[in-house]
C-alpha cells in the first residue's frame, strides 16, 4: 500500500512493490525537479555500499529500488531512501556534467518506414517532421527497455504521436523513433510498438564494453540527417560521446 | 583437472546462474535462473557457491557425457534421472564416472530442472554473470556435440552395500503440482483497479503457451483498469502482475524488460517466483494475497533451509576429502558494495 512520506523538501511516495523492490516516487509538481531528484537518489543509493540492495533504476519521475530480502528488508531500504534525501537536501542534488553525442540518422523509406504517417497525423510535411526532430538537443532521461534505450523528451511537434496498432516483432538496432512525447534510439534488435521514422548506422550497442551503452542519464544526444547513401560509411562505428 | 562434459542432446538447456543483478541499472533484465531455490539447491549439492554456473532444462529431455568422473546433483521438477544406465535419485550428490552418459527424461509436474557440476563450468559472462540474454544475444548455446568446460573432477563416492543411498541429507524438497497458490502483495497501483482487483483472488487462471523467461500469460476473468491517463514508463519489479490487454494477464519474471509504462496489480513474492517458475501452459493458477513482512519471512525461512544444507554438505563433503565451497568471508564484497 501507498505510505506517503514527507522529507524536508521533497514529497516522496513510497510504495511497496513485492518483498524485493520499493518504488519511490518524487511529487514535486514540476517535472524537471522530479527528474533530478530520482537520479540522484539512485546515485546515492548505488554508491552507499548498502548490504543487499541490488540496484537502483531510475526514469521520469520515480526509482525502483531492488534488494535481497535475505540481507536487507522493505523497512530498512526505506530508511536508507529517506536518509539518502535527507542527505540531498543538505547538499543538494546534483548529477554529473553531461556529455554530448551527435546521431547520423537517415530519414524515411526503408529507414524510416512510418514518417510519412507521422508527419500526416502532426499535420506537418516530411522535411518538417525532420527539421523538428534534428532541430533539438535531447537530454537522456533514462534507459529503458530493450537494452539500455535512451529515453528523451520528444522533439517539438504539435500533438503527441500514437503507437502503432499493431506493434512491429521486429524493429531493427539503431531505430530512431518516437511515440506520445518520447524519442528513442533501439540499442538491439526488438519488438516495438513506436514510430520508426528513422534509423542511424551507428552501433549503439558494445556487449563487449562495461556498461554496454555509453550514454548515461542526464547525457545529450542531437540528431543529424544523412542521405542514405551515406549510411554504409558509418559502417561498425559505435556511438561515442563528443570529445 | 579441467575436464569437459560433451552435450550428446541439448532439449532445451542453457548454462545460467543466479541472474545479472547490476543488469537492471543499465537498462538489462536481470535473468538467470527462473526456479531460484532449486538453482541454489543443486548447486549447494554439488558443493558449489550458490551462484555458480549451472545448467537450466526447460521441458525436454536431455543428455551429455562426462569426459572426466564429476560429482553433479539434479534438482527442479520431478524427472527420471539414469547415469551410466543406473537410475540415481535427485536432489542429492550424484557420482559419474568419465565416459558414463547423464540423462534426463519426461519432466513433469514442473517445468524446470537444474544440474550442477562440483567445480562448474568455465564461461563467458557480461556484467558477472552468464545468464543468457535473449536481447543483447549473449550467453552459450548448447548444441549437439558441444564440450562444456568443467573446472574440476571429482573421484567416485560409492556407497559399497547394496546400493544404499550415499546420503542422508533430510533436505525437504519443496512440493510441485499442477495447481499452484501463488503469493502476491498489492502492488503500487492496485487502487486504480478499483474493486476489479479482487477478481484476482477469485479466479482460477489457464497458463498460457506464450508464456516463457520474460513473463507468463494467464488466461481467465480481469481486472480492469478505471484510469485511462498516460503512465510514465517506470522501473516495474520482477513479479509484477499487469493486465497489458483485454486477453490475458501478464506476470513478468526474471527476463522482463526493467521500465515498462503499465499500471502494477499486484507482486508475486520471491518464494512463489519459483513456484511460478515451474507452472506449465495448462497448468491452472490461483493468487492468495499476503504481506510483505509474511512474504519477507518465508523468503528468509527458505533461504535457512538452504542454509542448513550448506552446513550438511560442507560437513559431508569434508569429510570425503572433497572441496567444499566458500565460506561467506571468502567471498567478494556483498552486491551493492
Amino acid at each position: 500500500m501507498a505510505t506517503p512520506t514527507t522529507t524536508s523538501r521533497t514529497r516522496l511516495d513510497i510504495y511497496e512493490s513485492g518483498d524485493a523492490a520499493l518504488r519511490v516516487v518524487a511529487r514535486s509538481g514540476d517535472a524537471e525537479a522530479n527528474w533530478t531528484t530520482v537520479h540522484s537518489l539512485a546515485g546515492w543509493l548505488a554508491t552507499a555500499g548498502i548490504d543487499g540492495l541490488r540496484g537502483a533504476v531510475p526514469t521520469y519521475d520515480s526509482v525502483l529500488v531492488e534488494f535481497d530480502p535475505y540481507l536487507t528488508s522493505a523497512r530498512q531500504v526505506r530508511a536508507f531512501v529517506l536518509l539518502a534525501m535527507r542527505q540531498l537536501d543538505f547538499v543538494g542534488t546534483t548529477l554529473r556534467e553531461p556529455r554530448r553525442f551527435e546521431v547520423p540518422v537517415v530519414y524515411g523509406a526503408d529507414y524510416g518506414p512510418d514518417l510519412e504517417r507521422v508527419a500526416e497525423h502532426q499535420g506537418l510535411d516530411v522535411e518538417d517532421v525532420i527539421a523538428r526532430h534534428t532541430a533539438k538537443t535531447y537530454v537522456i532521461r533514462c534507459l529503458g527497455a530493450p537494452a539500455g534505450s535512451p529515453m528523451m523528451d520528444g522533439p517539438d511537434f504539435p500533438v503527441p504521436v500514437p503507437r502503432l496498432k499493431d506493434p512491429r516483432l521486429s524493429v531493427p538496432s539503431g531505430a530512431v523513433s518516437v511515440a506520445g512525447r518520447q524519442a528513442v534510439i533501439a540499442p538491439a534488435v526488438a519488438p516495438g510498438g513506436w514510430c520508426v521514422i528513422g534509423q542511424t548506422p551507428l552501433t549503439v550497442l558494445d556487449a563487449a564494453r562495461e556498461p554496454l551503452v555509453p550514454y548515461v542519464p542526464g547525457d545529450e544526444l542531437r540528431f543529424y540527417r544523412i542521405p542514405a547513401d551515406r549510411f554504409g560509411s558509418f559502417a561498425g562505428q559505435f556511438l561515442e560521446a563528443q570529445p | 583437472m579441467t575436464g569437459s562434459l560433451i552435450i550428446l542432446q541439448p532439449g532445451h538447456s542453457v548454462v545460467t546462474d543466479l541472474g545479472r543483478t547490476r543488469g537492471p541499472a543499465y537498462g538489462l533484465p536481470v535473468n538467470g535462473a527462473l526456479d531460484q531455490y532449486s538453482a541454489k539447491a543443486a548447486n549447494i549439492l554439488a558443493g558449489n557457491d550458490d551462484n555458480d554456473p549451472l545448467l537450466e532444462l526447460t521441458a525436454l529431455d536431455f543428455r551429455m557425457r562426462a569426459t572426466t568422473d564429476v560429482l553433479i546433483a539434479v534438482t527442479g521438477a520431478p524427472l527420471d534421472l539414469t547415469v551410466g544406465g543406473r537410475e540415481c535419485p535427485q536432489w542429492e550428490p550424484v557420482s559419474v564416472r568419465a565416459g558414463e552418459v547423464v540423462a534426463v527424461r519426461g519432466i513433469r509436474t514442473g517445468l524446470r530442472a537444474y544440474i550442477a557440476v562440483h567445480g562448474s563450468f568455465t564461461v563467458p559472462s557480461l556484467l558477472g554473470s552468464c545468464a543468457p540474454d535473449t536481447v543483447v544475444g549473449f550467453g552459450l548455446k548448447l548444441a549437439e556435440g558441444f564440450p562444456l568446460e568443467t573446472q574440476k573432477t571429482t573421484a567416485p563416492i560409492t556407497q559399497p552395500h547394496f546400493g544404499l543411498p550415499l546420503f542422508r541429507l533430510d533436505l525437504t524438497k519443496p512440493a510441485f503440482t499442477t495447481n499452484p497458490v501463488i503469493d502476491v502483495t498489492d502492488g503500487p497501483d492496485v487502487a486504480e483497479f478499483g474493486e476489479t482487483a479482487d477478481l484476482l483472488f477469485t479466479t482460477q487462471y489457464t497458463v498460457s503457451p506464450r508464456s516463457n523467461h520474460i513473463g507468463l500469460r494467464l488466461g481467465g476473468a480481469l481486472p480492469e483498469r478505471q484510469l485511462t491517463s498516460e503512465v510514465l514508463s517506470r522501473g516495474v519489479p520482477v513479479g509484477a502482475i499487469e493486465v497489458p490487454s483485454r486477453e490475458e494477464l501478464l506476470v513478468l519474471h526474471r527476463g522482463r524488460g526493467v521500465t515498462a509504462g503499465y499500471p502494477v496489480l499486484a507482486v508475486v513474492t520471491s518464494r512463489s517466483l519459483d513456484l511460478l517458475a515451474q507452472a506449465r501452459p495448462g497448468h491452472t493458477v490461483s493468487f492468495r494475497k499476503t504481506t510483505v513482512a509474511e512474504a519477507t519471512a518465508t523468503h528468509r525461512t527458505a533461504c535457512l533451509e538452504l542454509d542448513r544444507l550448506r552446513n550438511t554438505i560442507n560437513t559431508v563433503f569434508g569429510l570425503l576429502g572433497i572441496g567444499a565451497g566458500q565460506r561467506w568471508y571468502e567471498l567478494s564484497p556483498a552486491s551493492g558494495a
